[in-house]
């Protein structure tokens, strides 16, 4: 039993070396006798029991979820984090200015941002987003590190690969500048300024090799043309 | 031969009179030796089926109970929801390596399971399941469940030591003195109940509740004893929350750390089982055992409850007591174990003895609910 009451805590003010400050009061539990003791504690254990019927009876109250047979119907919390990904505008243009500031708030170093010069606006844009999802933990502080919110955690968690190159791979699907800068250009510089990216190309793991037999599962939304090879990405 | 199956089947389908197994064999041992036998290979037979159907059903009803109490649905794959779980995992069991331990005692070893499911079996053929369903009636009933129940705890104490492990041993301990100590609040419970019906024999206590259970026929001395019986017998089996000579989180397994195989599933089973047994006598002693519900003096009443089988009351009740022990199981805290002995030395004791005191005025004034006959 514990010594002092946790239901019965009350805020005060009270004068410690001439300074008013607050203090929260927390009384001793009072010496109860052995009935009363005995039947606040019984009244405890009842209250717990009844708790736990209410889940018994409850169907609505159990959250598993029988894996591959819903697949389809999979409904996935709010708040779920699975596979880092770049978030487009309705034009398709990602959001990313390459600041890197991703990358420094990645506490096990799995993002790397490789920037260029771009040959159209001659600015600094993004050229290869690289994501090492074998080291990520998911732990959303890039996400929440990132200026212009152009990074989420999506949903797709079906991740399993034989080759664990497959586990690092860009994530964006063109070099070029993001949906802000874009705005400012016309239709043909756009078009131009836009060089497509794949999967694995470049300075991933992979380098755009082949790897026989092996169909990397889906990684990107079903709407994203860049996703890993066999999925009717550009490679 | 077929004397004997013949027999097998009049005594599975003939009409029975309220006799046990034993008293049936008994009295054919002047006509034929082939009825005795036959009598006591039903009796094994029972036996055996009982204790393997009570493993697959209580094992699985467990787990889903389990599963409901956390917001989980329990075993779904083997089988529809699950269903063939248990099964799997007894084929799994019986398929697995039996590992001695090099530095442990071989014998004592070996000999351990078979302890703890010995005292278990000699319980399950005692109990009266209906009327006419019980193997043995002993007129010492309740001494000697007591008793034997008791020595299923031999089963432990060799099992942890001759394992020649730390937390076996301490395991062990625990388990001792765990259930010596709950022992005697058990029995204290108990006897109040023996003193209700006058009798220790199991059949004549149920025969004696005819006009209505001894849990609520006696003023609330017959719930406390229920209440107090129930705590020390959650105890005495080692379920949570009284699981310490288990204690994962402590001693990984406790004193059954060191067995693999059949030997381990029988430690397993007979801890099951053992909860079945707690139950059917809760159920036995306070609810009535096969005893339909009556009211003494109803008699339209009386008769209408009598329509329900006996062996299904019993059924129901042993259910409801399991569930309860359950529900115990997978909403409480395990307790420390200067708290355990303080539950039962400075609680459950003195209750249980104030219970006892107050019983036996209760039954010099003959002041009961329904006096009866
Ligand atoms: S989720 Fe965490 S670990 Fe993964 S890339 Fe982002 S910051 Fe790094
Ligand atoms: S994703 Fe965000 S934080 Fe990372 S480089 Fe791009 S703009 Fe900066």
């Amino acid at each position: 039993m514990s010594l002092v009451d946790f239901t019965d805590i009350r805020m005060e003010q009270r004068a410690v070396a001439g300074v008013t400050v607050p203090v929260a009061v927390v009384p001793r539990i009072k010496n109860q006798g052995y009935l009363s003791r005995i039947l606040h504690s019984l009244k405890g254990l009842l209250e717990g029991m009844r708790l736990t019927f209410g889940y018994l009876v409850h169907p609505s109250r159990i959250v598993t979820r029988q894996y591959p047979e819903n697949r389809e119907t999979l409904k996935f919390p709010e708040r779920y984090r699975a596979n880092l990904k770049l978030v487009y505008d309705e034009k398709g243009y990602h959001l990313c200015g390459g600041c890197k500031l991703c990358e420094k708030a990645c506490p096990n170093a799995s993002i790397r941002v490789l920037n260029r010069k771009s040959p159209i606006t001659g600015k600094i844009e993004l050229d290869r987003y690289i994501w090492r999802m074998d080291s990520c933990t998911f732990c959303n502080a890039c996400v929440l590190a990132c200026p212009s919110s152009s990074l989420e955690m999506g949903h797709e968690f079906e991740n399993a690969v034989y080759d664990r190159r497959l586990l690092i791979y860009n994530l964006n699907r063109y070099a070029g500048p993001q949906a802000e800068v874009m705005e400012k250009l016309d239709e043909e510089t756009r078009k131009q300024a836009m060089e497509p990216r794949d999967a694995y190309g470049g300075p991933v793991p992979l380098a755009g090799e082949e790897l026989p037999n092996i169909v990397p599962v889906r990684v990107d939304s079903p709407g994203n043309p860049a996703s890993r090879p066999g999925q009717g990405s550009d490679a | 031969m077929q004397n004997a199956m013949s027999m097998i089947l009049v005594a599975a389908t003939g009409p029975w009179a309220a006799k046990t197994v034993a008293e049936r064999a008994s009295e054919s041992l002047d006509t034929s030796l082939w009825a005795v036998a036959a009598y006591m290979v039903l009796a094994l037979l029972a036996v055996v089926v009982l204790v393997t159907l009570l493993g697959l059903v209580l094992i699985y009803a467990e787990r889903k109970i389990a599963g409901r109490f956390q917001c989980r649905v329990g075993p779904m794959r083997v089988g529809p929801h699950g269903l063939l779980q248990t099964v799997a995992d007894t084929f799994k069991l019986l398929l697995k390596e039996d590992i001695i331990p090099t530095r442990a005692d071989q014998a004592m070893h070996l000999l351990a399971p078979f302890l703890c499911m010995g005292a278990t079996v000699l319980i399950i053929a005692v109990l009266p399941y209906s009327p006419t369903m019980q193997i043995l009636d002993l007129n010492i009933g309740v001494l000697f469940v007591t008793a034997v129940s008791g020595f299923g705890v031999m089963g432990i104490l060799l099992g942890g030591w001759s394992s020649n492990n730390k937390w076996s041993l301490i395991g062990a301990m625990r388990s001792g003195a765990q259930i010596i100590s709950y022992e005697i609040s058990a029995t204290l419970a108990l006897l109040v109940v023996v003193l209700f019906a006058g009798t220790m024999s199991l059949r004549g206590i149920v025969e004696s509740q005819e006009a209505g259970w001894w849990i609520w026929r006696a003023h609330g001395v017959g719930l406390i004893s229920f209440i107090v019986y129930l705590i020390a017998s959650t105890a005495e089996i080692n379920r949570t929350p009284f699981d310490i000579p288990e204690g994962e989180s402590e001693l990984t397994a406790g004193f059954h750390a060191e067995y693999s195989g059949l030997r381990f599933s029988f430690f397993f089973l007979s801890e099951f089982i053992n909860m079945f047994i707690v139950s059917a006598l809760a159920a036995t002693l306070f609810l009535g055992g096969w005893m339909p519900f009556h009211i003494g003096g109803w008699t339209t009443f009386n008769n209408v409850m009598g329509l329900i089988p006996p062996s299904l009351w019993f059924a129901g009740k042993n259910l409801f007591v399991i569930f309860v022990i359950m529900w115990f199981r997978w909403t409480f805290p395990r307790l420390r174990v200067d708290q355990l002995m303080r539950l039962e030395w400075k609680i459950l004791l003195p209750i249980g003895f104030a219970n006892l005191m107050a019983a036996s005025l209760v039954v010099l004034s003959n002041f009961y609910f329904f006096p009866g006959k």
